[in-house]
């Protein structure tokens, strides 16, 4: 098999409607696909041989007010040209209550990606097992990685705002 | 008998990293791990979204302390796949060499480490001195013990200087001439065996399924390294072997970490020989007034940890769009650690997690 | 840091007999190992055989009972800032703080971040503080040297600033961690402070 990226395409356009497919399927594969048929899609790639999931990521596309998830895809086994190849797997979703459905049950490392991007994009995971905060402390109005967030902004308002502890002399 | 709940870290001798694990513990016996991350979290990838493309390389290196090099590297190779950058022959094999040199100091931290955790402070000593020797030949090079930003789109910021080849090669002939005294004091040692052997044991499909990279995966077994499935920088010039064990416990996994360090010393020697003449970088346009088209791209490497990812987008404009850095650190820490503690003891949660080559930064991020 | 002050006067007898807790707080430096950020990868060679951190009597110890020095290392975000705080009310009396690297002083690269406090002196009191990203390890015994000089004039009273202003420093960390979950470590002192600023005002 020298170009397994060309028969996935084919395959994968037989099975799945309205999904494109882009890049020269030797090293990177972009799929585009409607949010419905994400989940199907990653367990028929782990079926595959599409086992590795190497990351799940999200952008923020504020002009087309839409999330935009990506999941990287590459696989364990298999021979050289396939290992070569990574799958992007991509979906939209709309910026007001984002929702959708958890990876969890098809690939094990995929609670704290999710965990993450509902932390930092406030996108909720339907049938997630725990979706409780990951790395942040304080809670924000509006989640901090949106291209809305402004971060300059926020340093102002609140750490700047602390006053500095000082008894007679010096700063105040 | 009675499930107890135990703080492990931030604040404690055995927990490398600010990075904390919650045990449900029945007498000494562990039975639910929960990590916690998060004490390191400074948004980097949103702080990346407000810097020029160059402003960047100093932020990025800050992502893993222990090796900040790989970091630079993947920056560096996104910013040029997006923006159309060659780089000269001369700079990949340099590149390569300060990579290798980067993956054993961060094995000689990993070994520090894990050494002092078991109590053996002898080892752990030479390992820190040993680290130290490599951290002053990247001061020569490029002027900082820690943090380099050496690398940069279109090559590196400058070529070696004048005999540093023949240093690097003395540094490591006198690292490599302590290999012995390392063995018969710490890997041939019967305590490291009777701590470490069945440890934390991952079997190949619990791996797999759990998204292990690097040591974790090799040591149950499995051939798996990016550098050879897509060679970057210099890696597809010259020979060299994928060390294995197949145990999948700590025990294998250190071995596979002192293996890979003699493999990368033997790389060096290859690549040194190997060094051909010519440009050590391109130029890059004004860093002021570069902006790069829009697209995206997803490159990878083989940190010392694993496979490190970064997912770069660019929207046209002199700032990138969001990056996403996949880290090794981030499977390892949060979803194969609260496996492998599971039904072990206490006193072996150090060992585990240092031995799953955990660093917190990078999970952070 | 003036020649004289500096020097290592650990074999003069006469200052042991003249002020021993002095020169006892001095030479036995016991520092918090607590890392809470990225300037700790240079604590493992400072305490190993090449810098040798004993020299100069600084040891990393486990627990904050046993430390009277803490080395703030690097940026300092929101999550932790809880425990450092909690580390830092633990330690007994004297007890020194010394921030680490740019990051601490304030926000270094991380100015705009939103999950790092930017200046680590509105919550907990610093002595001193080592510039630079990443401090080297001498750094760190340049800061020592200058600790036992503030030690020895008798300047290096971040604790006592912490009890005398605690009240104050209290409300800049609930302002930020929101309500804490441990009691006040000096109640009195806030009645002691509305008393003082009536009679002021």
């Amino acid at each position: 098999m020298k170009n397994p990226g060309k028969k996935l395409q084919d395959e994968l356009r037989s099975m799945f409607e309205s999904i494109s497919t882009e890049g020269d399927g030797e090293n990177r594969m972009t799929v585009k696909c409607r949010k419905e048929a994400v989940i199907t899609m990653l367990s028929f790639l782990k079926k595959t041989g599409f086992d590795h999931l190497a990351l799940i990521s999200c952008v923020d596309r504020l002009n087309d007010n839409v999330l935009e998830l990506v999941y990287i895809l590459s696989s364990y086994g298999g021979d050289v040209a396939m290992q070569k190849l990574n799958i992007l797997l991509k979906t939209t979703i709309p910026r007001e209550n984002p929702q959708f459905y958890t990876a969890t049950e098809i690939f094990g490392n995929a609670s704290p990606y999710e965990r993450e991007l509902h932390e930092l994009y406030g996108i909720l995971f339907r049938g997630h097992p725990r979706l409780t905060p990951l790395f942040l402390e304080r809670e924000y109005d509006i989640p901090p990685f949106r291209k809305d967030f402004d971060t300059r902004k926020y340093v102002k308002d609140v750490f700047d705002q602390i006053p500095f502890v000082d008894d007679k002399k010096g700063r105040t | 008998m009675r499930e107890l709940e135990l703080y492990f870290g931030p604040q404690h001798l055995g927990m490398v990293g600010n990075f904390s694990i919650t045990l449900q513990v029945e007498g000494d016996r562990i039975v639910k791990a929960t990590a916690n991350p998060g004490f390191l979290h400074r948004g980097f990838e949103k702080l990346m979204e407000q810097r020029t493309w160059i402003q960047n390389f100093p932020l990025v290196c800050r992502i893993n302390v222990v090796e900040p090099d790989h970091m630079e590297l993947m920056y560096a190779m996104a910013v040029e796949k997006l923006a159309g950058i060659e780089v000269p022959e001369r700079a990949q094999f340099i590149r390569s060499i300060y990579l290798e040199l980067a993956r054993v100091g961060s094995h000689l931290f990993g070994l520090w480490a894990y050494a002092n955790m078991l109590g053996f402070d002898t080892v752990a000593n030479w390992a820190m001195y040993h680290r130290d020797l490599i951290l002053d030949l990247f001061e020569e090079l490029t002027g900082g013990r820690v943090y380099h930003i050496y690398l940069w789109p279109g090559g590196v910021r400058r070529d070696f200087p004048e005999g540093f080849e023949e240093r690097i090669r003395s540094t490591l002939h006198t690292i490599g001439s302590c290999v012995p005294d390392y063995d018969d004091t710490f890997f041939h040692n019967r305590l490291f065996y009777e701590r470490a052997h069945g440890v934390g044991k991952l079997s190949r499909e619990d791996a797999c399924r759990m998204g292990a990279v690097g040591q974790v995966l090799r040591a149950t077994g499995m051939k798996k390294d990016i550098r050879k499935t897509e060679p970057y920088a210099a890696y597809d010039q010259v020979d060299w072997e994928i060390p294995v064990r197949t145990d999948g416990d700590a025990y294998s996994r250190i071995w596979v970490v002192r293996d890979e360090m003699i493999e990368s010393v033997h790389m060096i020697f290859k690549l040194l020989d190997k060094l051909p003449k010519g440009e050590a970088y391109q130029r890059i346009p004004n860093p002021f007034k570069w902006k790069i088209p829009e697209s995206e791209v997803y490159v990878r490497c083989e940190s010392s940890r694993g496979e490190l990812g970064l997912y770069l987008v660019s929207d046209g404009g002199d700032k990138p769009c969001r990056a996403h850095f996949r880290t090794p650190s981030y499977s390892h820490g949060l979803t194969i650690l609260e496996k492998a503690l599971e039904n072990e003891s206490i006193a072996d949660v150090g060992n585990i997690m240092i031995s799953l080559y955990i660093t917190a930064p990078e999970i952070d991020r | 840091m003036t020649k004289k002050s500096g020097k290592m006067d650990r074999n003069n007898i006469g200052k042991w007999f003249k002020s021993p807790g002095n020169m006892g707080q001095k030479y036995s430096l016991h520092a918090l190992y607590f890392c809470t950020g990225c300037g700790i990868i240079e604590i493992p060679p400072t305490i190993t055989t090449r810098w040798d951190a004993e020299r100069f009597g600084v040891i990393p110890v486990a627990t904050p009972r046993q430390a009277n020095l803490f080395l703030i290392t690097g940026y300092v975000s929101v999550k932790t800032l809880r425990y450092i705080i909690r580390s830092y009310e633990q330690m007994p009396e004297p007890k020194y703080t010394v921030g680490f690297g740019s990051c601490p002083i304030n926000g270094g690269m991380y100015w705009d971040s939103y999950n790092t406090i930017k200046h680590l002196d509105k919550y907990i009191p610093v002595d001193g503080w080592i510039a630079g990203c990443m401090p080297r390890p001498e750094a760190v015994f340049v800061a020592v040297t200058h600790l036992w000089t503030l030690i020895d004039k008798g300047m290096a009273t971040g604790y006592l600033k912490y009890r005398e202003h605690y009240a104050k420093y209290r409300r800049n960390q609930e302002k930020i961690l929101g309500e804490l979950e441990w009691p006040p470590l000096f109640s009195k002192e806030e009645e002691n402070e509305k008393s003082r600023e009536k009679v002021a005002g």
